[in-house]
Parts: C-alpha cells; sequence; structure tokens
C-alpha cells in the first residue's frame, strides 16, 4: 500500500517541483519503491530527470483508464526512482476530467494498479485551483504545501481551508512548510514568525532560497546528486526526516 | 538482469575500456561488496528462485533473475542457523516463513566483489542501461569477472542495444549461472542444496535385489547427509529426514526380506529398529515444540499464558534426550550400522541366491505382490475396527498404513501407472490423516500426563497444571472427533473400487 504525497500550492514558482524532485530523491534513496507523477504539464520534473516529456495516447487515455499506466514509466538516474512523465496534453486534463461522472476520483484509480508496486507515489501539481486539483486532493495521502515568507501566504491556508473544508475528517493531511527562506532577510524572518503563530502546525524544516536549488534547471539533477552535504540538500534531508514519523502516524487512506 | 562473463584474462579495468568504446558511458563510483549467502540445507529457496543475502546489516530476500528485493530486515551477521522467528516481525519474516517453514537458513558462500559502475546514457546524458563490473573472489580465490546489466525501466530498446553490443559485437558470453551458483559450485557446494526425497531410476524387470539396492542406497545417503545437523541441531528436520529414512529402510528390510541373506538381514533390522529408537523421543519432543502454539490455541485465552510453565518443561526433556540420542548418533554403533550396511547393499547381487528366494524375481511383480497384501491386510485390519476398539488398534493398522505408503512411493510410483498409483495414494493419505491425529492425540495426552508431577514442582505449576488439564480435555474431544471420522475415510479406501483397482494392478 502506497502513500500518495502531492506537492501542491495555488501559486506558481513557491518550490514545488524542486520539493517533489528531492524528496522522492531521498525517499527512493531510503530503499523505498518511489514514483513521481508530473501532473504539470510544463514538465519540469520531467525535463529534470532528462526524460521526454510523452506519454503513449496522452492524458485524456490515461485518466480514461485506456493505458497500461505500468507501461508509461521510466526509471531515472536514481535507484528505486521512477517517473510516470507529464504530457503536454495534460493542460487538457480539466476538461478530460469532467467527462466522468465522478471526475475527483479519476486520478486515485489511474494510480490504483501501482499501489502495491511503491511505497510512496509524489504528484507533482501544476499551480491552480481546478477539477485536477480536487482530483490530486482525493488521491493524495497528504498534501506538502511550500509557502514562501510573503505576507500574502496567509491567503494560501485560507484558500486550501476553504477548499478542503467540505471534506474534514476525510481529506488529506496538510503539511506545510516554508520555502525559498532567506533567513537575512527580517522581512522574512517577521512574517515566519508571525504566521507560525498563525499556524502552529507549520514543520519546523524550511527550504533555504539558494543558487544551489536553483541550479537544478541547469544541472537536471537532484540537489543531492551535485551538491551533497551542501546546505539546500541538508534542508530537504531534515524536511524529509521531519515528515516520516508525521506520514507513518497518518495511515495511507483506504479507498 | 543479466550477467556476462570477461573474456579470459581481461581485467575489469581492460574491460572498462573497451566498454567505453562501444557504448556512451558514464563512470559511476568504484566499490567493495562483502555479501554473505545463506539457504535451507535442502535449498528451499534455491528452488523458490531466491536466494537470502546478508550485507551491511541487513539480511535480504533476492529474486535471482531481477535482483529485486522482495524483502528484508536489519538483523546483525547470522553466526548460526537462522529460522524465520529470528528475524524482526515484518515482511521478510512472513516471507520466510511460509518459504521456510521450520527450516533454518544455513551459511552458503561468502563473496567479495570489486565493482566499478558504469551508466550507459542516451543522448540526453540520462541513464538508460546500468551496468557494473564485477571481479568477485571466495576468499583469496578469484572469480571470474563479470559485467552485470540491470535494465532501466521503460528503456527497452536500450537494453537491447546493450545486449547486442556486449554479446554480439565485443563477443562477451552470457553467464549461465548466477554469481551465487557459480560460487556455490567453486566451493565444492551443489546447487540447490542436498535434496530429502529421492528418485530411484527402476525398471519393472530389474531384479529385486538390485532394485532395492537402489532404493536403500539412496535411503542410506539421506541418512548419512543428515546424520551431522541432527547431531549439530540445526534445525528439526535432519533429525525429522533422518528418521524417515530409516522408517522407510525398514519398511523396504521387512517387505523385500527375501531378497536378503536372512543372517545379516535379521541383524541390520535389530540395529535399523535400535537407531529408531534411539532417535525417537527427541522428535516426539520437537513435534510438541514446534506444535505448542497450535496446541495452546486450543485452549481459552485466558489460560493460553499459563501453558508457557510447559512449554519450558517440554524444552528441559527435550536437552536431556538429545544428549542421549547425540551419543547414539555419535557413537560407533551408528558408524558401524552405516559402514556395515553400505557394505551389504554393495554387495548384495554378488552373493548366493540359494537363501535369497526373491532376489531374482522382476522387481515390478514382487512389489506389486507386496502392495497388495499389505492393503488385503490393512483392509482386514479396518473392517475389526468398531468405536469400541482400543487406540492400540488404530494404530496398529496406521503403522501398516505408514508401510503401504512407502511401497507404494518406493516402487508404485516409479514402476506402476500413475492412474492407479495416484487414487490409491490419495485415499490412503486421507485415511493416514484421521489415523496420524487419533495417535497423535493419543501421545499427547500420555505426555502431558506423564508431565504432571514435573509441572507441579514450577513456579506457576499449578496455574499450569489447570491450563494443561483444559488442554487434555481438548485433546481427547480431538482425538473422538478423529474416531469419527475414521468410518467415513476407511470406507473410501477399502471400497469395491478400490479394491478392483489394487486387483488388477498390483496383484
Amino acid at each position: 500500500m502506497s502513500t500518495v504525497l502531492a506537492t501542491y500550492n495555488i501559486k506558481g514558482g513557491v518550490g514545488k517541483t524542486s520539493a517533489a524532485v528531492n524528496l522522492a530523491y531521498l525517499g527512493a534513496h531510503d530503499g523505498s519503491q518511489t514514483l513521481l507523477w508530473d501532473l504539470d504539464p510544463q514538465g519540469a520534473s520531467t525535463y529534470l530527470f532528462r526524460i521526454r516529456p510523452k506519454i503513449k495516447g496522452g492524458g485524456r487515455k490515461l485518466v480514461r483508464l485506456r493505458s497500461d499506466v505500468a507501461e508509461l514509466i521510466k526509471g531515472t538516474d536514481y535507484e528505486g526512482l521512477d517517473l510516470l512523465p507529464a504530457d503536454f496534453s495534460y493542460r487538457h486534463m480539466d476538461l478530460a476530467l469532467d467527462s466522468f461522472k465522478r471526475p475527483t476520483q479519476r486520478l486515485a484509480r489511474v494510480l490504483e494498479p501501482l499501489r502495491g508496486e511503491y511505497d510512496y507515489v509524489f504528484l507533482d501539481c501544476p499551480p491552480s485551483i481546478s477539477l485536477v486539483s480536487e482530483s490530486v486532493f482525493e488521491a493524495a495521502d497528504a498534501l506538502l504545501v511550500p509557502i514562501i515568507p510573503a505576507t500574502l501566504s496567509s491567503r494560501t491556508f485560507e484558500q486550501l481551508e476553504e477548499v478542503l473544508g467540505g471534506n474534514r475528517g476525510g481529506g488529506p493531511l496538510i503539511l506545510a512548510f516554508f520555502s525559498m527562506v532567506d533567513r537575512r532577510k527580517r522581512l522574512h524572518r517577521d512574517v515566519i514568525e508571525q504566521l507560525r503563530g498563525q499556524w502552529p502546525g507549520v514543520l519546523r524544516s524550511e527550504i533555504p532560497a539558494s543558487a544551489e536549488i536553483e541550479r537544478m534547471g541547469a544541472r537536471r539533477a537532484v540537489v543531492a546528486a551535485y551538491a551533497p552535504g551542501g546546505k539546500a540538500a541538508q534542508a530537504y534531508e531534515a524536511l524529509w526526516e521531519e515528515l516520516k514519523p508525521r506520514l507513518d502516524e497518518y495511515a495511507p487512506r483506504t479507498r | 538482469m543479466t550477467d556476462y562473463l570477461l573474456p579470459d584474462g581481461m581485467t575489469p579495468a581492460a574491460a572498462s575500456r573497451v566498454l567505453a568504446r562501444e557504448l556512451d558511458v558514464r563512470n559511476g563510483s568504484a566499490s567493495v561488496s562483502e555479501r554473505a549467502y545463506y539457504d535451507t540445507f535442502d535449498g528451499l529457496l534455491h528452488d523458490n528462485g531466491l536466494t537470502a543475502v546478508w550485507e551491511d546489516g541487513q539480511l535480504a530476500l533476492i529474486e535471482c533473475d531481477t535482483d529485486r528485493v522482495r524483502a528484508r530486515a536489519a538483523m546483525p551477521k547470522p553466526t548460526g542457523p537462522v529460522f524465520a522467528t529470528d528475524v524482526q516481525s515484518g515482511p521478510l519474516r512472513e516471507a520466510l516463513r511460509s518459504l521456510i517453514d521450520v527450516r533454518a537458513l544455513l551459511p552458503l558462500v561468502e563473496i567479495r566483489t570489486r565493482e566499478r559502475a558504469l551508466d550507459v546514457l542516451d543522448a540526453e546524458r540520462k541513464t538508460v542501461v546500468r551496468l557494473s563490473i564485477q571481479q568477485p573472489a571466495l576468499g583469496r580465490r578469484r572469480l571470474r569477472g563479470r559485467v552485470h546489466v540491470s535494465p532501466v525501466r521503460g528503456y527497452d530498446k536500450a537494453l537491447t542495444g546493450v545486449s547486442d553490443a556486449l554479446g554480439a559485437k565485443l563477443g562477451f558470453e552470457t553467464a549461465e549461472l548466477p554469481l551465487v551458483d557459480e560460487a556455490v559450485l567453486a566451493s565444492g557446494g551443489r546447487l540447490g542444496g542436498t535434496p530429502t526425497k529421492i528418485e530411484p531410476a527402476l525398471a519393472r524387470e530389474q531384479r529385486a535385489d538390485a532394485a532395492a539396492v537402489v532404493v536403500l542406497q539412496a535411503l542410506l545417503e539421506v541418512i548419512e547427509n543428515n546424520r551431522p545437523g541432527a547431531i549439530a541441531d540445526l534445525d528439526s528436520e535432519f533429525l525429522h529426514d533422518l528418521r524417515v529414512s530409516v522408517r522407510r529402510s525398514r519398511a523396504v528390510q521387512r517387505e523385500l526380506r527375501g531378497v536378503f541373506p536372512p543372517g545379516p538381514l535379521a541383524h541390520f533390522r535389530a540395529e535399523f529398529r535400535w537407531l529408531q529408537q534411539a532417535t525417537g523421543e527427541v522428535r516426539d519432543l520437537d513435534v510438541y515444540v514446534l506444535e505448542f502454539d497450535a496446541m495452546r490455541s486450543l485452549v481459552s485465552e485466558q489460560v493460553r499464558e499459563d501453558l508457557g510453565a510447559l512449554l519450558d518443561v517440554l524444552r528441559r526433556r527435550r536437552r536431556a534426550a538429545r544428549r542421549r540420542m547425540v551419543c547414539a548418533l555419535r557413537s560407533e554403533r551408528t558408524d558401524r550400522v552405516l559402514a556395515g550396511w553400505s557394505k551389504l547393499l554393495e554387495e548384495l547381487e554378488s552373493l548366493p541366491t540359494d537363501e535369497r528366494p526373491d532376489a531374482r524375481r522382476p522387481i515390478a511383480a514382487l512389489a506389486g505382490v507386496r502392495i497388495s497384501r499389505v492393503y488385503g491386510r490393512m483392509v482386514k485390519m479396518g473392517r475389526a475396527i468398531d468405536a469400541s476398539s482400543p487406540p492400540e488398534d488404530y494404530h496398529e493398522l496406521r503403522k501398516q498404513g505408514k508401510e503401504l505408503r512407502y511401497l507404494l512411493e518406493l516402487f508404485g510410483t516409479p514402476l506402476y501407472p500413475d492412474e492407479a498409483v495416484r487414487p490409491m495414494v490419495k485415499t490412503l493419505k486421507a485415511l493416514q490423516d484421521v489415523l496420524g491425529r487419533h495417535q497423535d492425540r493419543e501421545i499427547q495426552v500420555a505426555t502431558l500426563r506423564s508431565l504432571a508431577p514435573e509441572l507441579a514442582t514450577a513456579d506457576d505449576g499449578p496455574a499450569a497444571l489447570m491450563a494443561m488439564g483444559m488442554l487434555v480435555e481438548r485433546l481427547e474431544a480431538d482425538q473422538q472427533a478423529a474416531r469419527d471420522a475414521f468410518a467415513q475415510r476407511f470406507e473410501e479406501f477399502a471400497s469395491r473400487q478400490q479394491r478392483e483397482l489394487i486387483r488388477d494392478t498390483f496383484a
């Protein structure tokens, strides 16, 4: 039975893909069979893993359960970590989902045949609130929410609460963490303190704003592969170590 | 996963250079691995295409053809036999429990391998196949170097390209055996462990004494193979397999007595009986200990804990019984019996046949008569059994049933049509299950009663005695249930159809 984790935020550019890729790498590094599904039509994760952003039959065939999902998976450069690649057709995923009776259950059904094979499945989501994100909320056991230390970020929580409020109790666990943090900036320190006061459940680990992370696009590799022991790699490790016991406590949802 | 052997004389460094010329590769890290491999004495993991490997503080169960880790658990390097129950609870323990049951994992080989990883890349510089150039060694002895090829999911075409390059272009030979098997052979071991089942090749017209020799030599080999493990108490199956082979040998001595010279036969029959008796008590106690949890589950949950003291007493008794048994198995007497028996079997065919009236008869005819006689005897004995019969009557019938089963397994299966032997074995097995349950309960109740005085002196003796009383009650009820089931099973075994089949096939 796999644990499904989605990196999610309504906003773009907050470090979702970096978190998904690096945490998935750490899961595999621990010896867990791990899959990352790049749901973003831009295919940033797919690009980072040097894999072609294309799946046979496209997104529509996949969500119609007409594709053998196991056949579409590609192994990455890291043992134990596989990728279900992005496809440009995912930009029409909302439309594809809308044609089903229970659209929000669709992604969970796509993943169903893989749940025995993988210990962790990461979903790297596009930034939006849409039918795709609702489908992600249905499929995920936990949402990993990167928050940048900006005043407006408090809206992120409010909006998530609004969206998930309807299925409280049965919905995914929300695990938020600060991302792109520059501790040298007074504003960042103040905002973090203020938001931690408002939402004490936010994880202690912080991902720094770092050139090491920015270089991921150029290096096309996870941070730990080219900057092992660096601050950024250590920050992801600390975040993963903090996450694991929380995930263990929260058994995967039975569907 | 495929392994290729490096051509004779090619060093791993040279192989690296050759591969770099042929494929777009990236050098990975170099490492040294030390892996200790384990399997049961009879190769249960090997039979299932698996192997158990200990490395870096973890024992893993690995599929040989894919390298996939089926389950793993942290544990220190084993220094003795490893049972499923020695592994921390989790997937590995469960997997081992169903694969090896009560057998122990024993050391197979230890391989030290120097490895260099090479990633085969595509145009995007992405890894599409993983290679590892390996130089394995057993102690100081080097085995032939290998290129280990691991596919990357979703890149089948690239894998085919690499296989072509290694095989067709570079002429590297595909390794026919996994590394562990090659190492086992190189260290003088036997692939798949030591078999405990015998499959004698017999011909219908073969002289009966020659056929008996084939069967008995195979049984003697099982006895000899299992004797050291039974003495060392590696697991309970060594003794069990040894005893089964002694019992089967005794059945052949009895049923084919006319192929042996009477004087030596009488001697060896007495000596094999002694061997059987000398090992009996430990086996009975082994069964108690192994089945203790199942037996405990017969009583209510509230009193299960109270039976703990009983297990201690059983273990104490077993230790004492084992000391006596080990003396017997290590004794010169056992050496003499087995060596003498082996010598007699070697010479048997060349001995005069004056006192061996059945020696030259075709084995199929002789075995057929014996099968049909023992069957007839069982039908007669079974018909005389009713609800008021003493337990001894059931036990005697069961003993005849074992005799028949051995005759069918050793001679019926290799010499007679399957369609006649199979239904016979099926109904016999069903009958023996009931008779076995009846007798086991009889002995269990008697043993429990005999333990009462010793149990009474234990700290929590009174509570254990109470619990034991409940257990005895349940066992007696189960014995009665076995009796109730007997009539139906016997009817199937002795049906007109079955009797006709026996008469037409064997008589």
